[in-house]
């Protein structure tokens, strides 16, 4: 039944089903398309000659890219190129941590673990209803000097002392995999668990051993979960800047995007750049947003039909 | 989770986006805005008039008043007090600037920069009316440079500008800016997140003390000097130090007179204040923060008598035994709060006698051009080379 | 020859899965073990106590101002945000489920679009529309409740319409059979069937606001406009005493008691009526 989506019964109605959707639709466009032009209104608009604040400009026609473009020869080349790189490799690592710790996992649950299955469930769901910024105050209280961690160390006799606080990126990719692995795990589980198990155990019948068939059949078929899951992790990894400040007591060494935007826009005089870069970091980021949609979105439908 | 949706159809339904966006802009230009630069003026409250309801909004420091002056206050006129808390004097002031906070009374603005609060028409004159205790401001402070005639502000604290460090881990005769660039204190050393206060400290560790200064090349080469602590020290950029130096947490840190006084009420039980220690040059940059009210203000009333609370003499002084900055009120200088037995003997340097505030650097207002100077050094530093 | 061969079971996997579940469960219950905490100490725990939840006369989370009214703040915006997206964000979902047509596709595209930009952008933007064009707007907490209301319409329009989708239209044409017009039908047949979908998507839209640190932020104009999330930001650097760890654990309870009772629902709905686990799965995860 192709059309088990509850297809409008006559089309002439069709306005009936528009006007339903208009308060919806009407809400974002004033709340997140307007709002969404503003950053272009204020990164191509001018600056308030004495507090230094947005003066934004809104028709295109008088638009001024200065700012822009010395934005961008600082990112391509100049000092910002320095953040940039770091939360592309930030952001790297900790997707790489995310598929090396969370695709066993996700695998283990989907496709053996039987009796606890429920239970492993719910402690997947779990961390994605405690609030993220408890979650962070929870890794404070372990690696502050004094904490349990140091503690774990000095008893351990390999140290103890160190301050774990202070713009060490080990600590803020942590804090990144910690805070965001619940992302990846669940929509991964659930691609693992649509997985057609007839696929796999022809693999068996045919003689090849767990890891082959693992390595042929398993891990090709779990490659549109694997990057739809790691998309849905990266994006909110790539404007993150509280995990980092919390983590790292704003140290320079590990500043990203996500810190800059929110320094040039609420703490500096400059918010052009900051719009600017949020700009930048949106185009960097639209190609994955449109994937993740597009490729959801026909899964939804191969699914449907 | 079921939407019929193809790439065709996202691409399309971004295109028409656009294009309702593009229609959407004469209707928004209509609420095109400001920009303009001269001088807004602004009017001061009346005579006489009865106090708020409150609550009365404070933008402060963290840390930066003590509890029981503000309960104190609120007892007194039987409202509450809130305060919102900034880190940074720009951030204050651009938050202040774009509605970003709504409150009465800034607590703690900084001098060299107030000249965009009062330019912007963001404070308002007071009416000294209601300041009944305004001769016990310093009398160095009555008609400050900052402020011709005292019109916008009354100056809160003064201070300086150190090193704070702790004396059990640190030889304090050996404490210089230079200590901040020491690898031994690597991890455990921090400077204050201030673009002036960073980069002055930069220039005067080699020996320059103009902190105003305009020349390109000075600014420069005290943003690159800053960036060597990134990975030289692990440096941390904060104004905690009053609480992480007793704390534990940081040795050495580029601080205000005043942090390593309010350090004293954060040492763990059983740990004397002995092991707090406060180096600043001679002569150092010399601040004070002052106090303004907003022109937005819904309790302006409220707003100057919280000022007029602060400066009776009594409640500076139990202000000061919390937050350790010393007030700037005539009779209590550094001299009188050491003999009142307030500041422990080897932590007197945290008190600035006159002299001392007399011969100090101070940070001038500087030109958009130069101050974008001072930024662009500081944001390179910031963003960690 | 069954072919189900159970095979060794994979105790490396196995145990990389529970050190796992270990890993991200253990720091927050030390967190919340931390807020018992008789002493002063964030990381040296004395003995037992409710000092820092009502006992200590002042710095304890029921005497403490400054950590009441976020509590107070984050809680009244969950409630109105999940009071006035639910209403938006149900019709939405009927509506664009049915309607057809060129304007539709492009207002799917503009309600899944919130799901997929990050929290900075939508953040930056929001702050910005409000300081610049909507200024009439009363700063705070409106616009706070105004932010938290535009990123939870996707949720609630994603989890309807799964539901929806499964409903299939043949109810209410039963009942427009039976001389029920359109709204009647809708309100007599199509909402008590929504009703699980929309129970479990209002408690998702309190979760979320709750859990919001980045729009609260943002859109916050000072003390009488902090969230819980934004006071943990805020002390978790700085000198705070257990009470935050307090405050932090009553928020996760509040949280834990609406998912509790979203489960529950979805678990019934699941039961009387069938449909994909992986679809009630899936529509948590979008939302976490």
């Amino acid at each position: 039944m192709a059309n088990a989506a509850g297809a409008a019964p006559g089309g002439h109605r069709n306005g009936f089903w528009g006007a339903l959707s208009l308060p919806g639709v009407a809400w974002l466009l004033a709340l997140f398309v307007v709002p969404f032009y503003a950053i272009a209104a204020v990164a191509f608009g001018q600056v308030d000659p004495i507090l230094r604040t947005a003066a934004p400009v809104w028709g295109p026609w008088s638009w001024n890219f200065s700012a822009m473009s010395k934005v961008i020869s600082r990112v391509f080349g100049g000092d910002l190129a320095g953040v940039v790189v770091r939360t592309l490799s930030y952001v790297g690592v900790s997707l790489a941590l995310c598929c090396l710790i969370g695709y066993p996992v996700a695998y283990y649950v989907a496709r053996h673990a039987s009796r606890w299955r429920g239970v492993l469930l719910a402690a997947l769901v779990l961390p994605f209803w405690i609030s993220y910024l408890m979650r962070m105050l929870a890794w404070v209280n372990l690696l502050q000097v004094d904490g349990y961690f140091n503690r774990l160390l000095g008893w351990l006799h390999v140290g103890g002392s160190r301050n774990w606080l202070d713009g060490n990126w080990p600590t803020v990719v942590i804090g990144l995999v910690y805070g965001y692995i619940p992302f990846f795990i669940l929509p991964l589980y659930a691609a693992l668990e649509r997985l057609d198990k007839r696929l796999i155990e022809a693999g068996r019948d045919l003689g090849a051993s767990p890891r082959r068939v693992f390595q042929r059949v398993t891990l090709p078929l779990s490659v549109p979960g694997l990057m739809s899951a790691s998309v849905i992790t990266v994006l909110p990894m790539f404007g993150d800047y509280y995990t980092n400040t919390f983590l790292s007591s704003g140290s320079p060494k590990t500043e990203m995007m996500g810190n800059q935007i929110e320094r040039y826009l609420r703490g500096t005089s400059q918010p052009q750049t900051g719009a600017s870069l949020v700009l930048i970091l949106s185009a960097m980021l639209l190609v994955l947003m449109t994937y993740y949609l597009v490729v959801t979105v026909r899964a939804q439908r191969a699914v449907a039909t | 989770m079921d939407t019929r949706f193809t790439r065709r159809q996202v691409f399309g339904g971004s295109a028409r986006l656009g294009l309702a966006l593009a229609c959407g802009v004469p209707l928004l230009q209509a609420c095109g805005s400001s920009g303009s630069s001269s001088k807004k003026q602004t009017v001061s409250i009346k005579d006489g008039v009865k106090p708020e309801a409150g609550p009365l909004r404070i933008l402060n420091y963290d840390s930066y008043v003590g509890p029981d002056i503000i309960s104190a206050f609120e007892a007194k006129y039987g409202i509450k007090v809130e305060i919102t808390t900034f880190t940074t004097d720009d951030e204050a002031i651009t938050k202040l600037a774009s509605g970003a906070v709504d409150v009465d009374l800034h607590h703690s603005a900084g001098t060299s920069t107030l000249y965009k609060l009062i330019d912007a028409g963001l404070i308002q004159p007071l009416n000294k009316s209601y300041l009944t205790n305004i001769g016990n401001v310093s009398s160095s402070l009555r008609d400050p440079y900052y402020d011709k005639g005292a019109v916008y502000t009354v100056p809160y604290t003064v201070f300086g500008t150190g090193i704070g460090f702790r004396a059990d881990k640190v030889d304090p005769k050996s404490v210089s800016w230079e200590t901040l660039w020491n690898p031994t204190y690597k991890g455990v050393t921090s400077i204050l997140d201030d673009v002036r206060e960073g980069l002055a400290m930069a220039m005067m560790r080699k020996g320059l003390t103009d902190v105003n200064t305009t020349h390109p090349a000075v600014i420069k080469q005290a943003g690159a000097d800053l960036g060597q602590l990134t990975n030289l020290m692990n440096i941390k950029v904060e104004i905690e130090g009053y609480h992480t130096i007793p704390e534990g947490a940081t040795t050495v840190a580029h601080t205000w007179s005043g942090d390593m006084l309010t350090a004293v009420g954060y040492l763990p039980e059983g740990t004397g204040d002995e092991v707090l220690g406060y180096w600043q040059p001679d002569p150092a940059v010399i601040n004070n923060d002052v106090m303004c009210v907003l022109t937005k203000a819904k309790n302006p009333v409220l707003a100057h008598l919280y000022v007029n609370f602060l400066l009776d003499k009594t409640n500076a002084q139990t202000n000061f035994k919390y937050v350790g900055y010393q007030p700037a009120i005539e009779g209590l200088g550094a001299q009188e709060l050491i003999a009142a037995g307030l500041v422990p003997a080897h932590l007197s340097s945290c008190v600035m006698s006159n002299d001392q505030i007399a011969k100090g650097y101070r940070y001038l207002q500087l030109t958009p051009d130069v101050d974008a100077l001072w930024n662009d050094a500081w944001s390179k530093f910031r963003a960690g080379g | 020859m069954r072919r189900n061969r159970p095979g060794r079971h994979p105790f490396g996997l196995a145990t990389i899965t529970w050190l796992y579940i270990l890993w991200s469960l253990v720091p927050v219950l030390v967190a919340m073990r931390i807020s018992f905490n008789s002493g002063k100490s964030r990381s040296a725990f004395q003995s037992l106590s409710w000092r820092w939840y009502f006992t200590d006369p002042a710095k304890s989370v029921l005497h403490d101002d400054t950590l009441v009214q976020p509590l107070k703040n984050s809680l009244k915006l969950a409630a109105l945000s999940m009071l006035i997206t639910t209403p938006i964000g149900v019709t939405m979902a009927i509506g664009l489920q049915r309607w057809r047509g060129r304007l539709s596709k492009a207002s799917n595209a503009l309600m899944l679009f919130p799901l997929v930009t990050p929290e900075i952008v939508m953040g930056v933007a929001l702050f910005l529309v409000f300081t610049q064009v909507y200024t009439g707007v009363p700063r705070g907490f409106t616009t706070q409740l105004l932010g938290h209301i535009t990123f939870s319409i996707s949720y609630v329009v994603i989890i309807v319409r799964g539901r929806l989708a499964a409903i299939g239209p043949q109810y209410e044409e039963a009942a427009r059979d039976l001389g029920a017009n359109r709204l009647q039908a809708m309100r007599l047949v199509l909402l008590p069937l929504l009703g699980p979908a929309i129970f479990a998507s209002v408690m998702v839209v309190f979760a979320g606001s709750i859990d919001d640190f980045v729009i609260s932020s943002f859109l916050s104009t000072g003390a009488s406009s902090e969230t819980v999330p934004m006071k943990i930001y805020a002390g978790g650097r700085a000198t705070a005493t257990p009470a935050l760890n307090a405050l932090a654990t009553i928020m996760l309870v509040f949280t834990l008691v609406a998912v509790g009772l979203a489960a529950l629902v979805m678990r019934r709905m699941r039961a009387r009526q069938g449909g994909g686990e992986d679809a009630q799965l899936g529509s948590l995860a979008a939302v976490g």
